[in-house]
């Protein structure tokens, strides 16, 4: 059983301490400091969200996404084809992103986050885990002016994100996770995420995990689960319907548990998340469990982020300590 | 009221020297008497360049809000809800962060919040000055909770809090008053009835005109379900997607009990529309609904606008509405 984050770590922190990303790239739109000074101030901070991570207790950490707006534009603008439009809500959430719009062929270039992937995992005293927004998602979250057809769209990014994760596990990314979040807002079309997924990793030696989010995967967790990945990822806090479908799935994968409301501050305590990781143990074997917040924790004040980490981790401690 | 009466929404910009203020303020380097009279200076600039302009019905502009939630959230220089606080920073796009309010405790009115300065406004000018509030939907789903065991608990006493505030506008004198309910469509499938419940808590059985303003966002997700909403006004985001939200009324007519406002310039951009354009999207309007029951407005509160653009784009719209008067014959 592994302590895990789900994504993004909160940029900033709450006075007293300095807001450092902020006013860098407050200072960068105004001409004051040069790019390399900005990924300078990145690299600190990613850092900084690293040791945050493992300071909490998690096994498993993220870069905390320190350099991305959002899900979406981060690999979008990195890939050909695209263009960056304007801002739209994310899911039922009250942040935006900038919608990625599809004017030609999606094509991969070069690698996107493999330099991220490197430096992150040279300064983590815990294994990384590299994110990639899935071929799925980035789709239904773009405007596509070019294909004219979600399943042509669909496969060419899925071909395109297969050449990202080859360089993420050519680097050794022993663990690369898809963010697959508007497929359980779209279940119909499980088929073809499924199909576009059996493209992506084809080839893929790194262990790989789906991830959903802000919604259940009621009636098709069993297509989720017949996808090339190790483990998927399900929010239990804004899907509770998650308990029954995996109760009556016959699942065998790895199982992310996202418990922790990565939306609201209240404070679950660690007795409650022991009790919970008890309870999802009942169906998935301990040592197939990542427990983890509900999603990415950038909703959160980044103090409040980093209490609720370590809550979790000591519940998955208390939780494997009966367990055993 | 008499046919396409003009209105605004309810922001207008804040002039250089209250934005000053109001952060010499944050940092304790202003006291709170001083902050209310450049706040009311600016209020009368806004209300004299709306009698100017020759709108109808005026707003006081809100030079006294930064957040439409927050304002009643703890934010500096407001005026706080008893269980609500600010909380910490949360990124909201690209390098943009905002202090999220935190429902904290039982929510419970504190006593007037918005009526000093309403009275002021009205006070100014002998046309009618809107009450405006922020809805109880929205003043939730934009805030953490850390207290109440469900969405629908927050809301419905979040509501209570709201109607109190109401009652205390209408005693005042308020005849018209305007709930905001811009996160309405966030989760139309689940929580619209309940949107609805707690806008007929807010306003049920209180002598006065009801207004909601509704933006931006699937606004055909909750068409024509908001007709639900017991208010006497539904305003809503035209312009922004020219005029598309016409197809919604094509397919389901406008409630025959309710007035549209039709928001006829965008917020967001710094063009200027032209008289033609905004003349046609109100010629288009009146197809379907019929002029007495057309208020005409802004897509949404001008704030983020210069006082130069926001002023520009209010008479262009105070234009073409007394074009399309005068070449229909109207009143």
């Amino acid at each position: 059983m592994k302590a895990t984050a789900v994504g993004s770590y909160p940029k900033i922190p709450n006075r007293p301490r300095p807001a450092r990303l902020r006013q860098a790239i407050a200072r960068l739109d105004r001409g004051e400091i040069s790019r390399e000074e900005l990924a300078h101030v990145q690299d600190e901070v990613t850092i900084e969200a690293i040791n945050e991570q493992a300071e909490a207790g998690l096994d498993l950490v993220t870069d905390g996404q320190v350099r991305w707006d959002d899900d979406q534009t981060y690999i979008a603008q990195r890939l050909d084809g695209f263009e960056i439009g304007g801002l739209v809500r994310y899911f039922d959430t009250n942040t935006y992103y900038r919608q990625p719009i599809v004017k030609r062929p999606v094509r991969w270039t070069s690698p996107i986050l493999l330099r991220d992937y490197e430096f992150a995992a040279a300064h983590s005293p815990k294994p990384v885990k590299a994110l990639l927004t899935g071929p799925y998602t980035l789709a239904a979250l773009s405007t596509d002016n070019h294909y004219g057809d979600r399943r042509r769209l669909v496969l060419d990014l899925a071909e395109a994100l297969r050449q990202e994760a080859l360089a993420l596990a050519a680097a050794g990314a022993p663990f690369i996770q898809l963010n697959e979040p508007a497929i359980v807002h779209t279940k119909e079309d499980a088929p073809l995420l499924q199909e576009a997924l059996a493209k992506m990793l084809d080839g893929v030696k790194s262990e790989t995990a789906l991830y959903t989010w802000f919604g259940d995967a009621a009636g098709i967790l069993p297509a989720l689960a017949d996808t090339p990945v190790g483990l998927i990822g399900l929010d239990f806090v804004w899907g509770p319907a998650n308990w029954d479908e995996l109760r009556h799935a016959s699942f065998s994968k790895g199982l992310g548990f996202g418990i922790v409301d990565a939306r609201n501050t209240r404070m679950e305590t660690a007795d409650e998340i022991a009790e919970q990781v008890r309870r999802v143990c009942e169906v998935v074997p301990a040592e197939r469990l990542h427990v983890n917040p509900s999603c990415g924790l950038e909703y959160l004040p980044r103090e409040t982020a980093f209490e609720k980490l370590k809550t979790l981790a000591e519940g998955v401690r208390r939780a494997g300590a009966v367990a055993v | 009221m008499s046919a396409l009466t003009t209105t605004a929404v309810g922001s207008y910009p804040k002039p250089d020297y209250l934005a000053r203020a109001r952060s010499q303020f944050s940092q304790g380097k202003l006291d709170r008497g001083e902050l209310e009279k450049l706040e009311r200076q600016a209020t009368q600039y806004w209300i004299r360049s709306q009698e100017r302009l020759g709108l109808d019905v005026l707003v006081h502009g809100e030079m006294e809000r930064g957040d439409m939630v927050a304002y009643f959230a703890g934010e500096p220089g407001g005026q706080t809800i008893e269980g609500m606080k600010l909380g910490g920073l949360v990124r909201s796009y690209g390098n943009r962060y905002y202090h999220k309010p935190v429902i904290s405790g039982k929510l419970r009115w504190p006593g007037p919040m918005t009526v000093g300065m309403w009275r002021y406004a009205q006070g100014l000018t002998d046309r009618p000055v809107k009450g405006m509030l922020t809805g109880p939907y929205t003043m939730v789903e934009w805030s953490f909770d850390d207290h109440y065991p469900s969405r629908r608990d927050a809301v419905l006493d979040m509501a209570q809090v709201i109607r109190r505030e109401v009652e205390a506008l209408v005693k005042a004198g308020a005849r018209y008053v305007q709930i905001d309910e811009p996160a309405i469509h966030t989760r139309p499938r689940q929580d619209f009835d309940l949107a609805v419940e707690a806008m007929a808590r807010v306003v049920e059985g209180i002598d006065c005109e009801f207004h909601t303003h509704i933006c931006y966002g699937e606004v055909e997700l909750i068409y024509p379900d908001m007709l639900r909403l017991p208010v006497k006004q539904i305003h809503l985001a035209f312009k922004n997607t020219n005029f598309e939200y016409l197809k919604l009324l094509e397919e389901h007519p406008f409630d025959s009990d309710k007035n549209l406002g039709v928001g006829v310039v965008d917020v967001h951009t710094h063009v200027l529309e032209l008289v033609a354009e905004v003349k046609d999207g109100i010629r288009k309007t009146l197809e379907l609904v019929p002029p007495e029951r057309v208020w005409i407005l802004p897509d949404c509160g001008l704030k983020t606008r210069t006082v130069e653009e926001a002023e520009g784009k209010l008479r262009v719209m105070m234009e073409a509405t007394r074009e399309v008067k005068r070449e229909l014959e109207l009143d």
